[in-house]
């Protein structure tokens, strides 16, 4: 391998231009597909954070009471008992949190009780959701006590959290008074302790935080909750874990992000499968491109090559000195590439920003996928290399030397 | 076993199908180690096809050609190929030196070749090339590119690759063909006394009466056939 690894090199180096120009192709080519992989690989992840990075991944909730037959008879028919939505909620919820508790792959429990009302002021009536949660649990799925943006984060006794829409709204300021009514009549008063922003308009516009024991009589919940989010540590094994439990608890649903954003997932893989069109068609343009200099180039060396034959290199030689010659350029061509790729990265991350003179999306390189690309043009180098490579094995030196 | 380092039988080439291209009609010759030969005779007669077959550069139509006791015609692509290496030594009247090494590295190649793992032997080789390079008086221009040097330190630079293996053979076809008549003698003098001290076995084709007069034997071809 040194020596045609050497050759290699000086019919590399010979042909300077050339050689510089093919590089410039791969590199060009290299970086666009890094580039354009870091860029939809950032975009995709930041679409996927804003979805499900401050929100339940899995929702449990009581399954629904469907009609069932009681009673079977003989041939097959029977009687349906439907029951009321009265007992909605999820009994003995404790015992399933700490089931829950058990899985290594869940980092965030919290149990919830919910519940529409009205928040009432002056002559001002606005729908609510209201949720009674325990502020540590809740903060790990919402980040609830980072999104305070005024007061604090208390809700103990009749302190209560609301969004900023909804104090904007009812023109409310930490440690105002604000009445609540639930949907079944109850009415009670409420002091404002800290105002949200949890990125949602409609969230900031609706939904009150207060705590559990309180919400358990005011919304007259008594041993049961209304749900149970949970956030798990790979946001794409939602549905796998949705179903564990729900085979342990048959009484239990398991909503889980991925089947409610269906639409959004496939659009992100087709996406994707785009992004590998262009990039296939980059690589087929790059070995292209390498396969005709090196074509070239094997003509330009005849010579060389006849003198080499005459004083007794094999045909399997010379032709891997133009496999190397391939391997070479692809490889040096996409470091070059992948190093102006990633710089194409970081300048668009830093020129390209919102209003707030934040980036919009953070562009992910992935050093996985750069270290592919590169192996991916180095072979595409190599593969390049082949025709040339045989033309070269078929040249006679006899006629080489023959001639001047 | 005879001394013969050369035997040639009945050997015959024809370019091609057409029968009116018959380059080579029927040679038989044999060749001692360490003779200095000379083949000549006139452009068109068939010579230049001789050194290449004997040079395992290009196959006989019909014939024998035995070098070291080995038929050349039937080997292996890649057998000719390290028998070229191993055995012998190329001077062509071009030189064909590749432009991209130095002289120094030219004069290598052929050990490259044959060594491709560059062990302890890398040293002593890169011994023999300066020892070759200096032999022929370039000692000087090792690490010259050879674009920089003139028709004649080409040839000796030549001379000295033929010689890297240490062949039992070396085929020269018109070295001196394009030098003129001093650097002419210069390098057959060179020629001679490498013959002489290294019992190498020469073979040197050329039009040049007058050099091919000084050597040992002239074997003289016209219209593909010995004349006696």
């Amino acid at each position: 391998m040194w020596f045609e690894f050497k050759v290699a090199w000086r019919f590399l180096k010979s042909g300077k231009t050339q050689s510089i120009l093919i590089l410039l192709g791969i590199a060009i080519g290299v970086s666009v597909q890094v580039f354009l992989g870091s860029l939809i690989g950032g975009l995709q992840q930041d679409l996927i954070t804003q979805t499900v990075g401050s929100s339940p991944h899995i929702t449990l909730l009581s399954e629904d009471q469907i009609p069932r037959p009681l009673i079977t008879g003989m041939d097959g028919s029977g009687r349906i008992i439907t029951f009321t939505g009265k007992d909605e909620g999820i009994n003995r919820w404790q015992l399933l949190v700490d089931f829950l508790q058990q899985f290594p792959d869940i980092t965030a429990v919290s149990p919830m009780i919910d519940g529409s009302g009205f928040a009432i002021r002056g002559e001002k009536t606005l729908p609510v959701l209201l949720r009674g949660v325990d502020i540590k649990n809740v903060d790990k799925i919402y980040e609830l006590v980072d999104s305070v943006e005024e007061g604090k984060s208390n809700v103990s006794g009749n302190n209560i959290l609301l969004g900023t829409e909804m104090a904007k709204e009812l023109k409310l300021d930490i440690n105002d008074v604000i009445q609540l009514k639930t949907s079944k009549g109850i009415t009670d008063r409420f002091i404002v302790n800290g105002i949200f922003d949890l990125g949602s308009k409609d969230i900031n516009n609706s939904w009150i935080f207060l705590s559990r024991q309180r919400a358990e009589n005011f919304l007259n919940s008594r041993d049961k909750v209304s749900s149970i989010e949970l956030q798990v540590n790979d946001v794409f094994t939602s549905n796998i874990i949705a179903d564990q439990i729900v085979s342990s608890y048959s009484d239990i649903k398991a909503e889980s992000w991925q089947r409610n954003n269906q639409s959004l997932l496939t659009a992100l893989e087709s996406q994707s499968s785009s992004s590998l069109v262009i990039q296939v068609f980059i690589i087929i343009a790059v070995t292209l491109g390498i396969a005709s200099v090196l074509a070239v180039s094997v003509v330009q060396k005849s010579r060389q090559i006849g003198i080499l034959k005459a004083m007794g290199t094999e045909k399997k030689r010379i032709g891997l000195i133009f496999l190397i010659e391939g391997a070479l350029l692809g490889f040096s061509g996409a470091i070059i590439g992948a190093a102006f790729g990633v710089g194409l990265s970081k300048l668009f991350v830093n020129l390209v920003r919102n209003s707030a003179g934040e980036p919009l999306f953070p562009i992910q390189t992935d050093t996985v996928f750069i270290l592919i690309s590169i192996s991916i043009a180095t072979f595409a180098g190599m593969i390049a290399a082949l025709i040339p490579a045989r033309n070269s094995a078929k040249l006679k030196p006899v006629e080489v030397i023959r001639g001047v | 076993m005879s001394d013969n380092i050369i035997d040639v039988k009945d050997l015959v080439k024809v370019y091609g199908s057409e029968v009116g291209n018959k380059v080579l009609r029927g040679l038989s010759f044999q060749i001692k180690k360490g003779e200095f030969i000379s083949i000549i005779g006139p452009s068109g007669s068939g010579k230049s096809t001789l050194l290449n077959i004997l040079g395992a550069l290009d196959s006989p139509t019909n014939g024998k050609v035995m070098i070291k006791g080995e038929e050349i015609g039937s080997l292996s692509d890649s057998k000719q190929a390290n028998f070229r290496n191993r055995n012998m030594g190329f001077v062509f009247q071009f030189h064909h030196l590749l432009p991209e090494f130095t002289a120094l590295e030219n004069v290598l190649i052929p050990s490259w070749i044959m060594d491709n793992k560059q062990s302890k032997e890398g040293e002593s080789n890169l011994q023999r090339a300066r020892q070759l390079l200096s032999l022929v008086g370039l000692s000087v221009f090792e690490d010259k590119i050879i674009t920089k040097l003139s028709g004649g330190q080409k040839q000796r630079v030549a001379i000295a690759r033929s010689l890297m293996n240490k062949p039992g053979i070396v085929y020269a076809d018109e070295p001196t063909g394009n030098l003129d008549s001093e650097t002419t003698d210069k390098i057959y003098e060179l020629l001679r006394d490498i013959n002489k001290e290294l019992n190498t076995t020469f073979i040197l084709v050329t039009h040049d009466r007058y050099l091919a007069a000084r050597a040992d034997r002239t074997i003289e071809i016209v219209d593909g056939k010995i004349r006696v």
